[in-house]
């Protein structure tokens, strides 16, 4: 290394002549290639859904198929609504969301910070307790929940549906929030507590606002991986009662084939909330993408976050 | 509030009380949430490891010990064994492409390029969608008779593949759809680990007159190994999760051919009614991928840095 550097100080007026990075000099047309053959891919299936929610009828079950739809129509999206039940699968799963962030939310915060904060006897058991869980297969878990929820007689409820999600989505959420706690410097908390604030108040005045970006991430990425989920929806929920717009997808396919253009629709209308969510979190998950750093465990997890499962 | 206690001792107070104190509100803060995560996810995992000992059927009055039977049982059964086989191949796969492309994408797009940004924006969004949307997709595209992917292929005059159909196929159409939606994440992974690299090392082999080759493969790659790590334990932890994108594709068929460990537990479960079995398979999944976590953990590969 020490050689090296002399040497390029050495090499310095040379630099100034020859291009300094030469390691990457792959023609830029073929990376420019690779990026644009990259988007390409990347949304080609994404606007091909879009395509197929827009064809009449006739269209979709074109053989050869029409690349360019002969015509738009917007009957597809009017069919969900009236022929099928999706505003119920919609509120069934925006409330379950809801539901799980808030009760998510409430729950990790102050778990978290007396995770990073108070040396707790058997803290290390369960933070591993947290990162094994997090690794569990979610049908390990529903499959015992159907039968506990059986037996207490809440199946095929809102409420089975959010009980089961905070179970299941708090400890990546308190992984998370553990590291934006310890990234709190402990001076403001320790002349928080001169000033004689009371442990939850400083925990609800100082911490959590500072926090701020940790409780952002985990909300959306609760939001997200409960929006997103099929297992648990599809195990506990039997009926229209309970069942998400996952669960509902599955619903399109009947004895007599699939209703394709019905079904895309739905599929566009599933994912136009997660768009925006991607929209407007990607300041900070980009923030946490350049901020990467060589912690692994914490790394995995900040890029857990982007997994919606 | 008893917490009041803590923050109010004077710093010069005694310290073992304050210790005391500051234990028990540390419970009090963090009670709630672990025990909903006690009674509905550790116990419910609890029960389901015990019931795994019984002839466990929800319609059947009551469930009889049977030792070690479900776990025979299920290792005897083929259809176990094909998913065991199925969910092998599907791990390795996705993840040798994934990390590969991944890796290749990142190191290629890396720099000072117009639509970056636009681009790491646009890879947020397949790993962000509902797996069950990008299986839905996918047959779509899939589709023998009005998808598209057949008749690109008839429009470059190769055969038409029965992609979901065939059971050669069936497992491939699957991987194809994760790689879709989980390469992204890859690049975006490696893109920022890239990025967090020191630049002093290339600079100076380049100096040196080292290759591009040379420099990605003897010191941009060793670098980027605790990456790399973490991308493979990522996959690996979520492969032995995947049912979503199975489920709205082909539902594990045809004839078991895409039955990945927990679609196979699943249909047990649900369809079959045997929950004993289904939690015998549900833990033998959860061994397996801690294994293969152990090994990649404990290899010497990842040591050397």
């Amino acid at each position: 290394m020490a050689a090296t550097t002399e040497e390029r100080a050495a090499a310095g007026s040379v630099e100034i002549l020859q291009p300094p990075r030469r390691p990457f000099q792959i023609g830029l047309a073929v990376r420019y290639a690779v990026l644009i053959g990259t988007i390409i891919l990347t949304l080609f299936p994404l606007v091909w859904l879009v395509i197929t929610s827009l064809r009449v009828q006739s269209d979709i079950f074109a053989v050869p198929v029409h690349i360019i739809p002969t015509s738009v129509t917007w009957r597809q999206y009017v069919n969900v609504f009236t022929q099928y039940n999706l505003a119920g699968y919609l509120w069934n799963t925006v409330i379950v969301s809801l539901a799980t962030v808030v009760c998510v939310t409430v729950l990790a915060v102050p778990c978290a910070y007396a995770m990073a904060r108070f040396r707790l006897p058997g803290h290390r058991v369960i933070v591993t307790l947290l990162l094994i869980m997090r690794m569990i297969p979610v049908v390990a878990l529903a499959i015992p929940l159907f039968a506990v929820f059986a037996s207490i007689g809440i199946l095929d409820t809102l409420t089975s549906l959010i009980l089961a999600h905070t179970a299941a989505k708090l400890p990546v959420a308190i992984w998370l929030l553990i590291g934006f706690v310890q990234d709190v410097p402990k001076e403001i908390e320790e002349s928080a507590a001169m000033d004689g604030a009371g442990t939850l108040r400083t925990l609800v005045q100082i911490v959590t606002p500072l926090i701020a970006p940790g409780l952002g991430a985990s909300a959306v990425i609760t939001f997200l991986f409960t929006w997103n989920d099929l297992l648990i929806a599809l195990t506990l929920a039997s009926s229209e009662n309970a069942q998400t717009l996952p669960v509902g997808l599955t619903n399109f396919v009947s004895q007599y084939g699939v209703d394709w253009g019905a079904m895309s629709a739905a599929g566009v209308l599933m994912v136009i909330p997660t768009l925006i969510f991607v929209w407007f979190a990607q300041g900070l998950l980009v923030k946490g993408l350049d901020g990467f750093d060589d912690r692994n465990a914490r790394v995995s997890f900040s890029f857990e976050t982007r997994r919606p499962h | 509030m008893a917490d009041a206690a803590v923050a109010l001792d004077p710093p010069g107070g005694r310290p073992q009380r304050k210790l005391l104190t500051s234990v028990s509100t540390g419970y009090l803060l963090a009670g709630p949430a672990l025990l909903v995560m006690i009674a509905i996810f550790v116990y419910p995992l609890g029960y389901s490891f015990v019931m795994s000992f019984f002839r466990w059927d929800l319609s059947a009055p009551s469930a009889p010990f049977i030792g070690l039977n479900n776990y025979k049982e299920t290792f005897a059964s083929p259809l176990f064994q094909q998913s065991l086989r199925n969910q092998l191949i599907f791990t390795a796969a996705t993840i040798a492409i994934e990390v590969s492309a991944g890796m290749g994408v990142a190191v290629l797009i890396n720099g000072k390029m117009r639509g970056l940004r636009v681009a790491r924006t646009l890879l947020l969004i397949p790993p962000m969608i509902a797996p069950a949307v990008v299986g839905l997709n996918f047959r779509w595209l899939f589709n023998s008779q009005y998808g598209l992917i057949d008749a690109l292929l008839a429009d470059l005059h190769l055969p038409a593949v029965l992609w979901l159909s065939d059971p050669n196929w069936a497992l491939v159409s699957i991987i194809i759809a994760d790689v879709w939606q989980n390469a992204p994440l890859m690049v975006l992974l490696f893109l920022a680990g890239l990025q967090s690299l020191p630049q002093e090392p290339v600079e100076a082999a380049a100096v040196d007159g080292a290759s591009p080759w040379q420099i990605f493969w003897y010191i941009t790659l060793p670098l980027m190994r605790p990456i790399i790590v973490v991308a493979l334990m990522l996959r690996i932890i979520d492969t032995f999760r995947t049912f979503d994108v199975v489920w709205l594709m082909t539902q594990g068929g045809p004839g078991g051919a895409t039955s990945l460990i927990t679609v196979y537990a699943y249909l047990l479960a649900f369809q079959g009614v045997d929950f004993g079995h289904a939690a015998a398979v549900s833990y033998i999944a959860l061994v397996i991928s801690l294994v293969l976590l152990g090994v990649l953990y404990g290899s010497p590969w990842l040591k050397e840095r």
